[in-house]
C-alpha cells in the first residue's frame, strides 16, 4: 500500500550542527505512528518540517505519493495535515468556537460574523469527541485537557486526515489521559492517520501500531509495536541500556527535619473554601518523600506554603528542625534552610537572558561577595562547583542558559538551590519536560543528595516516577491528605484510589 | 535588544541546534557516577578553558556598545564632510563642549531611566520630576533666604538646604512610585503616567504660591550660574554618577538582582530576592537623578519655568536607554551602553543641526524617532536567524508611499533655506516647467524607487 507520508533523506542544519541528518521513513495510511527519541533527538525539528514551520531543509517530503513543499502552516493544513503542539496555540480571551474557526470565520453575506452558525458547528465537532465543552466558554476558563480537545476539534474542522500530536499528555491528569485515548480511538475509526510524538513508553505501547526511533538527529529504526519491548526501544533511544535502579530499602531512623501541623491554605471565593486542609507531615533527614495527587490536588500549593511563596499566608504550623517558623517570603525560608525547585521552569525558574553562572549563583550571591560587591572569581568557582557536581553539559559557566537542554537547565536550578546549603529540598515536578536520559540522572542525583543527608520532598505528574524515587509517598486529594504509603506498600493502583477519593 | 520576543522558538531552536553528536553523549550516567566516586571530569574543564578567549572578541564585536561606537564615528565623519561650516574640523573644542554638555544633561537622568528599565519597569515622569526639582530648589531658596534671594546673592546655607531638599523630593517621588507599584499594585506605566501629569501641575501651583501669582521663578545669580556653566563641573558629577551606577549594576549583588528581577520577576521572588525593596531602589535612583538635573537646569537658566521645563525629556531618556541596548521587557542592558546611547543621540541631533543649519531643535523629535526605530530594528535583526521582509508584504507596499512622502517632505523642510534648493539644475530640459520643490520631489521618488526595488527583491527571495 502506498504510504500517506513519505519522508525521504530529510536533513536540517542549525549552524554547524545537524538537527536532522538524512532521515527517511514512511507513515502508512490510518496507522498511529509513534516517533520517539530523547530531547534534542530531532523530533520537534521533524514536526516543524512536516507542518510547514521550517521551510528550508534538505531532502524531500511526499504526501500521498506527491512531493510537497509547504510554504506555511496554512499550506500544510490545506493538505490535510494538522499539528497539535505541546504548548497549545489558543487565544485564551476568545471563546471555544471562535478559536476553532479562527481565521476561517463563517460570515453572512454582509461580512458580519455569524456567531450562531459557528457555535452550532463547534458544538457538533465537540460532540463527536464525546465532550460537553460549551462552544461559548472562554478558552481561559477551560482546563488544559479540555483546551487540547478544542485543538483537536479545530483539526477536525479542517478535515485533516493527518494529525501530528506533540507530547499531548504532558500536561494532562490521568483521567484526561484516558479520555484522550478514547478520542484517539475515535479518530482512528474515522481513518485519521496519527503521528504521535512522546517520551512516555506506556502510552506509546498502548497506542502505537509502529514506532520510529530517532537519536541525535538520525533515524535509528522503525519497528512494529508487537515485535518489540519498552526495554528495546529505550535502548534504541539512548544507545545503551538504562541501568535498572536498585531501590534503597534501608530504613533510616533519622531526625525529623521538617514538620507541618494542620497546615491549611484558604481559597476565598471557591466553593471548596481551601486549597489545603489539615495537612500534617513529617520529613526525616535523608528521606525522599513523594507527594502524589491529580492536577489541582494541592501538590504545588503544599510546597509553596512550606517555602513561604503562597499568595495567602497559610494557617497551621511549620517546624524546621523542631523550631516553629513562619515564612512570609521565600528569602526567609531559604535562610532557614529550605530550597525549592519550581514546577514551571521557564516561567518561575529560569533567567533566560542570563548565563549559566548567573543562573546558578543568583540565590547565593551574598556568599560570594563582600560588602555587596560580587567577587568574580569566587562566583565563577561556586558556579563551576555546581556544574561539576550536577554534571551539567555546558560550554562553560559563561554560556547562555537557553543554550542548554531542559534537563541541564533543571540541573542548574537544582545547583542554584544547593548553593544555599539547604536542609530541605522541595522539588516540584522536577523532571517535567526532561528527556529520559536526563531523568535517570536526576533520579540518581536525588538519591545521592538523600544519602548525603538531604531531606527531599518531590512531586510528580508521573506515578511510576514517584514509585521509583520515593522512600515514602503521601497522597493529596482536593487539598487533603488521603493516603500514606511506605515504599514497600506503594502500588500505582493504591495511590490512584487515594488520589481520587472524594471529600465528604 | 528585544530578542526575547519569541523565547519559546528561540529556546527550542537552540536546543535543536545543540543536538549534534559532538555535544551529546559524553556526560552520561557513567560520568555522574564517576563524580560520585570523586573522580574528576576533565572534559568540562577543557571546554571552559578553550571557549573563553575567542568568544570574548566575538562578544565584543557583536555588542551593542561596539556597534554604537562605530555608528557614532560614522556620524562624526559624515558631519565633518557634509557640514558646510566644517565646525567639527575647524572648532572641535567648542563643538565637543556643546555635545558633551547636552549628553551629560541627558545622561544624568537617562542613568536612572536605564536602571528602572533594566529592572523591568518604566519611568514616564522624569521630565516632570526635573521641572519639580527645579521648582523646589527655587522655592527653598526663597523660603530659607528671602532677603538674599531678592538681592541676587543667597547664602551658602540656603543653597545647601535647597540642594538637599530637591534631592529629597526626588527620593520621595521615587518612594511614591514604588508604593503605587508594589503596594497598590498599579502597572509602572500607569503609576508614572499619573506623576508625569501630576508633578508638573503641582510645580506650577507651587511656583504661583511662592512667586505671588507669577508662573516662573527667576533668580539672577551670576555666581551659581558660572559654576554650572563650566561644563567640567557637571561632567564630573555625571562621570562620578555614571561610574557609581555602572558599579552598582554590574559588580554588586543588588545590581545582579535588579537584572534578575527585570528578566523574570516571579523567578526572582522565588529565588529569595526581595523584589519590592529593589523596585523602591530603582525608582528612587530614577527620580533622584532627575532631581539633580533639575538643580542643574535651575542654576543654568537662573529660573524655573515648570510649565515648559524639560517637557517630554522622559521619552528622550527612554530612547537613549533603548538605543544603548536596554530592552523594555527588562533584564537586558548596560550602563555603558546607555551612556553611549545618550552620546550618539545628542551627536546625531547636533550633526543634523550643523548640516541643516537652521537652529532647529524643531527636528529633534524626528531624529530621535528615526534613530530609535533604526537602532532597535538593526539590533533585533542581528538576533534573529530568519529575516523578515520589510516591504514585500501588503502592509509593506502600503508603507512605501508613506515613507517616500515623509522622506521628500523632510528633505524640503531640512534644506528649504539653502541657496541651492532654489537653483534650477543645469541638466533640467528647457521645455519642462521648473518649480521650487523639485529636489524634494526627486528625492522622494528616488526613495520610493529604492524601497520598491527592495520589496521586489524580498518577494523574489521568498
Amino acid at each position: 500500500m502506498q504510504p500517506i507520508i513519505s519522508i525521504r533523506n530529510v536533513g536540517k542544519q542549525f549552524g554547524a550542527v545537524h538537527a536532522l541528518d538524512n532521515v527517511s521513513f514512511d507513515v502508512a495510511s490510518g496507522e498511529l505512528h509513534a516517533v520517539m527519541g530523547e530531547n534534542g533527538a530531532g523530533k520537534s525539528t521533524l514536526m516543524k518540517i512536516l507542518s510547514g514551520v521550517i521551510r528550508d531543509f534538505e531532502g524531500e517530503l511526499r504526501l500521498r505519493g506527491e512531493p510537497v513543499q509547504f510554504s506555511s502552516t496554512r499550506d500544510a493544513e490545506h493538505a490535510g495535515m494538522s499539528i497539535i503542539h505541546q504548548e497549545l496555540n489558543l487565544v485564551e480571551q476568545l471563546s471555544v468556537a471562535a478559536n476553532i474557526f479562527l481565521g476561517r470565520e463563517s460570515r453572512s453575506w454582509l461580512g458580519i460574523l455569524s456567531q450562531r452558525k459557528m457555535d452550532d458547528r463547534a458544538a457538533a465537532l465537540l460532540a463527536e469527541l464525546d465532550t460537553n465543552i460549551s462552544p461559548r466558554a472562554l478558552v481561559s476558563t477551560l482546563r488544559v485537557g479540555d483546551q487540547q480537545l478544542v485543538e483537536i476539534a479545530k483539526a477536525l474542522s479542517l478535515q485533516s486526515d493527518i494529525l501530528i500530536m506533540d507530547e499531548p499528555t504532558s500536561a494532562l491528569t490521568e483521567s484526561e489521559v484516558t479520555r484522550l485515548y478514547r478520542v484517539i480511538d475515535k479518530l482512528r475509526t474515522r481513518g485519521v492517520t496519527i503521528l504521535y510524538i512522546s517520551h512516555k513508553m506506556n502510552e506509546v505501547f498502548r497506542l502505537a501500531d509502529r514506532i520510529t526511533v530517532l537519536r541525535d538527529g538520525k533515524f535509528v529504526q522503525t519497528v512494529n509495536r508487537t515485535d518489540t519491548t519498552p526495554r528495546a526501544i529505550a535502548h534504541m533511544m539512548v544507545g545503551r541500556d538504562l541501568e535498572p535502579r536498585n531501590k534503597h530499602t534501608t530504613e533510616r531512623a533519622a531526625s525529623v527535619v521538617l514538620e507541618t501541623r494542620h497546615l491549611s491554605l484558604p481559597w476565598p471565593g471557591h466553593s471548596r473554601g481551601w486549597r489545603l486542609k489539615d495537612v500534617s507531615l513529617k520529613l526525616h533527614r535523608g528521606e525522599i518523600l513523594g507527594v502524589a495527587g491529580l492536577m489541582g490536588a494541592g501538590r504545588t500549593e503544599l510546597l509553596e506554603c512550606i517555602f513561604g511563596a503562597s499568595d495567602l499566608p497559610p494557617q497551621g504550623e511549620i517546624l524546621i528542625e523542631g523550631k516553629l517558623r513562619r515564612f512570609s517570603h521565600p528569602a526567609q525560608a531559604m535562610q532557614s534552610g529550605v530550597a525549592m525547585v519550581t514546577e514551571d521552569r521557564k516561567r518561575l525558574g529560569l533567567f533566560a537572558h542570563m548565563t549559566v553562572r548567573e543562573n546558578i549563583t543568583v540565590c547565593a550571591l551574598s556568599d560570594v561577595s563582600s560588602v555587596g560587591v560580587i567577587g568574580h572569581g569566587r562566583e565563577t568557582s561556586a558556579a563551576m562547583s555546581q556544574i561539576k557536581s550536577m554534571s551539567v553539559k555546558t560550554d562553560g559557566p559563561e554560556a547562555m542558559i537557553t543554550t542548554l537542554s531542559g534537563g541541564n537547565q533543571q540541573k542548574c536550578i537544582i545547583g542554584r538551590c544547593m548553593l544555599t546549603n539547604p536542609k530541605v529540598l522541595l522539588l516540584d515536578d522536577p523532571t517535567r519536560g526532561v528527556d529520559i536520559g536526563a531523568k535517570a540522572e536526576l533520579y540518581l542525583l536525588m538519591e545521592q543528595l538523600a544519602s548525603a543527608g538531604m531531606a527531599i520532598v518531590v512531586t510528580s505528574s508521573e506515578l511510576p516516577e514517584l514509585l521509583t524515587v520515593s522512600d515514602r509517598i503521601l497522597v493529596l486529594s482536593e487539598g487533603v491528605l488521603t493516603g500514606e504509603f511506605s515504599r514497600s506498600e506503594a502500588t500505582e493502583q493504591g495511590i490512584m484510589e487515594a488520589a481520587t477519593r472524594a471529600q465528604v | 535588544m528585544v530578542e526575547r520576543v519569541q523565547p519559546d522558538e528561540f529556546v527550542s531552536s537552540v536546543q535543536d541546534g545543540r543536538s549534534g553528536p559532538s555535544t551529546r553523549s559524553w556526560t552520561r550516567l557513567s560520568d555522574l557516577t564517576s563524580v560520585a566516586r570523586g573522580l574528576p571530569l576533565k572534559k568540562i574543564d577543557n571546554r571552559c578553558m578553550n571557549s573563553s578567549s575567542p568568544s570574548f572578541i566575538r562578544k565584543l564585536l557583536s555588542s551593542v556598545e561596539f556597534k554604537l561606537i562605530l555608528a557614532w564615528l560614522a556620524v562624526v565623519v559624515a558631519t565633518i564632510l557634509l557640514d558646510s561650516g566644517h565646525t567639527y574640523w575647524n572648532k572641535p573644542g567648542a563643538a565637543a563642549e556643546l555635545i558633551i554638555r547636552q549628553t551629560v544633561l541627558l545622561g544624568l537622568f537617562a542613568l536612572g531611566s536605564a536602571v528602572i528599565i533594566i529592572s523591568g519597569g518604566i519611568d514616564l515622569s522624569s521630565g516632570s520630576m526635573i521641572a519639580m526639582s527645579a521648582t523646589v530648589f527655587g522655592a527653598l531658596l526663597i523660603v530659607v533666604d528671602p532677603v538674599g534671594f531678592k538681592a541676587g546673592h543667597v547664602s551658602a546655607i540656603a543653597i545647601i538646604v535647597a540642594t538637599l531638599g530637591s534631592i529629597l523630593s526626588g527620593a520621595m517621588v521615587g518612594t511614591l512610585h514604588a508604593w503605587l507599584i508594589t503596594c497598590v499594585g498599579l502597572p509602572p506605566f500607569i503609576a508614572t503616567l499619573a506623576t508625569l501629569v501630576g508633578l508638573r501641575s503641582f510645580s506650577r501651583g507651587l511656583t504661583q504660591a511662592v512667586m505671588e501669582g507669577k508662573s516662573q521663578i527667576d533668580f539672577p545669580d551670576a555666581g551659581l550660574r558660572n559654576i554650572i556653566k563650566d561644563v567640567n563641573y557637571v561632567s564630573i558629577v555625571f562621570v562620578v554618577l555614571a561610574l557609581a551606577t555602572w558599579f552598582l549594576m554590574s559588580r554588586t549583588v543588588t545590581g545582579r538582582h535588579l537584572h534578575a528581577m527585570g528578566g523574570n520577576e516571579q523567578a526572582a521572588k522565588l529565588s529569595g530576592i526581595r523584589t519590592e525593596r529593589l523596585k523602591w531602589l530603582a525608582y528612587v535612583i530614577g527620580s533622584v537623578t532627575a532631581s539633580i538635573v533639575g538643580i542643574v537646569y535651575f542654576a543654568d537658566t537662573s529660573s524655573a519655568k515648570p510649565d515648559t521645563l524639560a517637557r517630554g525629556y522622559e521619552l528622550n531618556a527612554i530612547a537613549a536607554s533603548v538605543i544603548g541596548g536596554c530592552s523594555l521587557q527588562g533584564g537586558v542592558g548596560t550602563i555603558f551602553g546607555t551612556v553611549l546611547g545618550c552620546l550618539f543621540l545628542r551627536t546625531i541631533i547636533d550633526a543634523v543641526n550643523k548640516i541643516v543649519g537652521t537652529g532647529a531643535d524643531v527636528y529633534e523629535g524626528m531624529i530621535v524617532g528615526i534613530v530609535v526605530v533604526l537602532a532597535v530594528t538593526f539590533s533585533q535583526r542581528g538576533a534573529r536567524t530568519e529575516r523578515r521582509p520589510f516591504f514585500g508584504t501588503l502592509i509593506g507596499w502600503a508603507a512605501i508611499p508613506v515613507l517616500s512622502l515623509l522622506a521628500g517632505l523632510s528633505f524640503m523642510l531640512f534644506f528649504r533655506e539653502k541657496e541651492w534648493f532654489f537653483i534650477r539644475p543645469t541638466m533640467w530640459p528647457q521645455f519642462l516647467p521648473w518649480f521650487r520643490g523639485i529636489y524634494a520631489v526627486v528625492f522622494g521618488i528616488i526613495v520610493a524607487g529604492l524601497l520598491f526595488v527592495r520589496g521586489l527583491i524580498e518577494v523574489k527571495q521568498k
